[in-house]
């Protein structure tokens, strides 16, 4: 297949944005490389969210659940089986995966709305359940000892670069993961699921099983990002790890505002939810009142947030997803 | 063709070369002095926002008197404060703090006001090495809930606060100057106190029944409930006459409502969190007359501030002629973490160096007005204790007002007044 110029433009921009990444460590400081980290398990929380509501009409507001999952899995692994947190992290995210699969045989007898509530409940329950384990601190917390993290690395500085590695590591799995995902066959079915659930199955796409294996994969992915991000935190509570405001609210508006249903929107959202956080944080409650301003705002007007607005004029996509016809056969 | 002011190479070059001369000018005496960045992070807004009701206040107090600097070893360092909000959320204070530590680079990390914010910006110090005091948290859940081992320590993180067998003692001393049927009532929740308070091992439990109290505990209850019935049942179906617990404030007057409603009057009741705040006894009315609580400061305390010269009294009368509202225990303890770390980096050999901040911070000796505090006599390393007596709240002319009515522990303290059972 001839490559053309456009393919050839954005190659060149992904290498590009590639390499700046992947050098971090390089030439970024601490604040820098601690705020990236941060964005890039904003972005890959967003995009798998994006993935389940956008691209398979699945509106989980209980994402949160896995984020826990993950990141009481992280500190249970590497605390009392002793794992290396390199090798914890991965398995923390296979054993979320494995818990959604029960997790999705209750949510997925619900639909529309009460799929939804349905979804935030079930994340209530492993909040309240985990209050319950004492021996991961209960309701009160428990904090990774410090000699666990200490021991990824020899060195602050080899520490953090390796940090830095794999939340960028993951945060690109997910983005080409769903792309190549999108553009095969599952995502012909999804889309298909998405727009008219009854067309779809009519025409031979086994609905339920690609729905249930998209919200396994994506609590598995979720978990993985959130042993990541409690390995950040150092400390996890019930009420931090289900957090619905960290975990759900936070990646939903970025979703949004963002644009929803397309690879390209929610890295717009995270930028743009980022900057906001850094001029607004300070505000308290202020900042959440603004945030929600914004976002209300942002759907008003384009319903397909920003990725719309610079959509409106010319069509131009960086993750080519959608199908045209050949102009010239 | 359009003129557009531009630089030629050859004014470029000269530029450059001006510049590079002017560095090597000597700098105004001002700029040169280095400035030590102290990082802060306290519960702002959130459920508890009331702790940091007195923050404006006491930052205020520092920076004016450090306006012109502190000297250190014949050196003046400018002194900043960088405040960050934890919005009462574990997530956002471990954030914070790595902000203060990687962005603001700061050379010495505090926090106050319970374990959702002192433990983990005291984790993240611990594990960057970044010098660390904290305050206002029981010392058993900052030291145990983070892990840490009594034989060990931690190497950079410093706390002080009374601890479990203080307010046990307190209450209980409360409690043996009433007479009741020792009938004790318990409602603790499921969160870092009420677990700690519940324990079996090193909470209430086995005191009391040293001390000859029937407990009744219906078992931990989530945080911020809004129906007590089942509690309030368990309690008059046994017969409680002395109430405890440590709650939020909103749980407080959910709790003290339906109480009230159920018709269950109980004669003592004693709580921690809820009940150390003026601002919850007033919003109670007649309701708040005769609770009690555990007192860690008050201005009838005979400590001074080290910093300031005040005595207990001046630093409240002062916080009530600036911000007009009733003193707060927070207040000085926001107060003594300044004047501790003021003093630490006094006495470092070199403020610029993390491990010279964190062996003068260990090696504290030090009046403050909470009372003294030294890291090297704690019950474990890299904790201090305060004092802590017992008060009861009695409303006069429709104001909260707060008497020491036990002081076993700590008799400098003294004791303003007698337990008074409610409603007798």
């Amino acid at each position: 297949m001839p490559v053309s110029n456009t393919d050839a433009a954005r190659i060149g921009f992904f290498l590009a944005v590639l390499i700046g990444l992947a050098t971090g460590p390089y030439w970024a400081d601490r604040g820098t490389m601690r705020l990236l980290i941060e964005a890039f398990y904003f972005l890959a929380l967003a995009q798998l969210w994006n993935l389940l509501a956008g691209y398979s009409g699945l509106i989980s507001v209980g994402q949160q659940a896995f984020v826990g999952l993950g990141g009481y899995m992280l500190f249970t692994l590497t605390m009392f089986a002793g794992m290396p947190v390199v090798v914890a992290l991965p398995l923390a995210g296979v054993l979320t995966g494995l818990l959604a699969w029960p997790t999705a045989m209750v949510a997925f007898r619900l639909s529309g709305p009460h799929f939804a509530i349905g979804t935030w409940v079930i994340a209530e329950v492993y909040r309240l359940s985990f209050a319950q384990i004492s021996a991961l601190g209960g309701g009160s917390g428990i904090s990774l000892p410090t000699d666990i993290v200490r021991g990824m690395a020899d060195g602050r500085a080899a520490r953090e670069s390796m940090t830095y590695w794999i939340a960028l590591a993951i945060m690109l799995a997910v983005i080409f993961g769903i792309w190549v995902l999108m553009r095969s066959r599952v995502g012909l079915g999804l889309g298909a699921v998405r727009d008219n659930e009854e067309a779809a199955t009519s025409v031979g796409v086994r609905t339920v099983r690609l729905k249930f294996g998209v919200f396994v994969g994506v609590a598995a992915m979720t978990g993985m990002i959130g042993a990541l991000i409690f390995l950040q935190k150092l400390r996890i509570t019930p009420e931090a790890a289900f957090s619905v405001n960290d975990w759900s609210v936070l990646v939903i508006f970025i979703v949004v505002i963002g644009g929803i249903g397309s690879l390209e929107g929610p890295i717009l959202g995270c930028i743009l939810f980022f900057v906001l956080r850094e001029f607004l944080a300070d505000l308290g409650s202020w900042y959440m009142v603004i945030l929600g301003v914004i976002s209300v705002g942002i759907m008003l007007l384009e319903p397909r947030g920003l990725w719309g607005m610079v959509n409106r004029k010319r069509r131009f996509t960086l993750f080519p997803i959608t199908r045209q016809v050949d102009q010239n056969p | 063709m359009t003129t557009k002011p531009t630089l030629s190479r050859r004014q470029f070059g000269a530029g450059v070369a001006a510049l590079g001369a002017a560095s090597t000018l000597p700098m105004p005496a001002l700029a040169q002095s280095k400035t030590i960045k102290i990082g802060f992070v306290t519960p702002q807004t959130g459920p508890l926002a009331v702790f940091a009701e007195s923050d404006a206040f006491v930052l205020e107090q520092f920076r004016t008197q450090l306006a012109s600097g502190l000297e250190i070893n014949g050196e003046t360092y400018n002194v900043e404060f960088i405040v960050k909000d934890s919005q009462s959320n574990s997530n956002r204070a471990a954030t914070v703090a790595q902000e203060l530590m990687f962005d603001d680079e700061v050379h010495l990390i505090t926090a106050t006001s319970t374990p959702d914010t002192t433990n983990p910006v005291a984790d993240q110090a611990e594990l960057n090495e970044v010098p660390c005091l904290t305050n206002d948290t029981p010392w058993q859940p900052h030291f145990f809930g983070r892990q840490g081992d009594p034989a060990k320590g931690f190497d950079w993180t410093f706390h002080f606060f009374w601890g479990l067998e203080d307010v046990i003692s307190t209450f209980t001393g409360i409690w043996n100057q009433t007479e009741t049927n020792k009938v004790v009532g318990a409602l603790w929740p499921n969160d870092p106190d009420g677990n700690a308070w519940g324990s079996p091992d090193v909470g209430f439990p086995p005191v009391l029944e040293a001390q000859g109290y029937t407990l009744v505990d219906p078992g931990r209850y989530q945080v911020m409930s809004d129906d007590f019935s089942a509690q309030i049942s368990a309690f008059k179906a046994a017969g409680v006459e002395i109430l405890t617990g440590v709650v939020p404030p909103p749980d407080f007057t959910t709790f003290w409502l339906q109480a009230a409603q159920q018709g269950f009057e109980p004669k003592v009741v004693t709580f921690g969190k809820a009940l150390e705040f003026p601002q919850v006894i007033g919003s109670l009315g007649d309701r708040g007359e005769g609770l009690s609580t555990e007192v860690w400061w008050s201005p009838g305390h005979p400590y001074s501030s080290g910093f300031t010269g005040q005595s207990s009294a001046e630093l409240a009368a002062a916080y009530e002629a600036a911000t007009g509202n009733p003193w707060t225990m927070p207040l000085a303890f926001k107060h003594s973490l300044f004047e501790v770390a003021i003093d630490a980096l006094k006495r470092s050999a070199d403020p610029m160096d993390p491990a010279s901040i964190r062996d003068a911070l260990r090696a504290t000796d030090y009046q403050s007005v909470v009372g003294p505090v030294n890291f090297m006599t704690g019950p474990v390393p890299n904790i201090s204790k305060t004092p802590l007596v017992g008060g009861q709240w009695h409303i006069e002319d429709g104001k909260p007002v707060l008497e020491i009515v036990e002081n076993d522990d700590h008799p400098a303290i003294a004791k303003t007044a007698d337990v008074t059972l409610i409603g007798g």
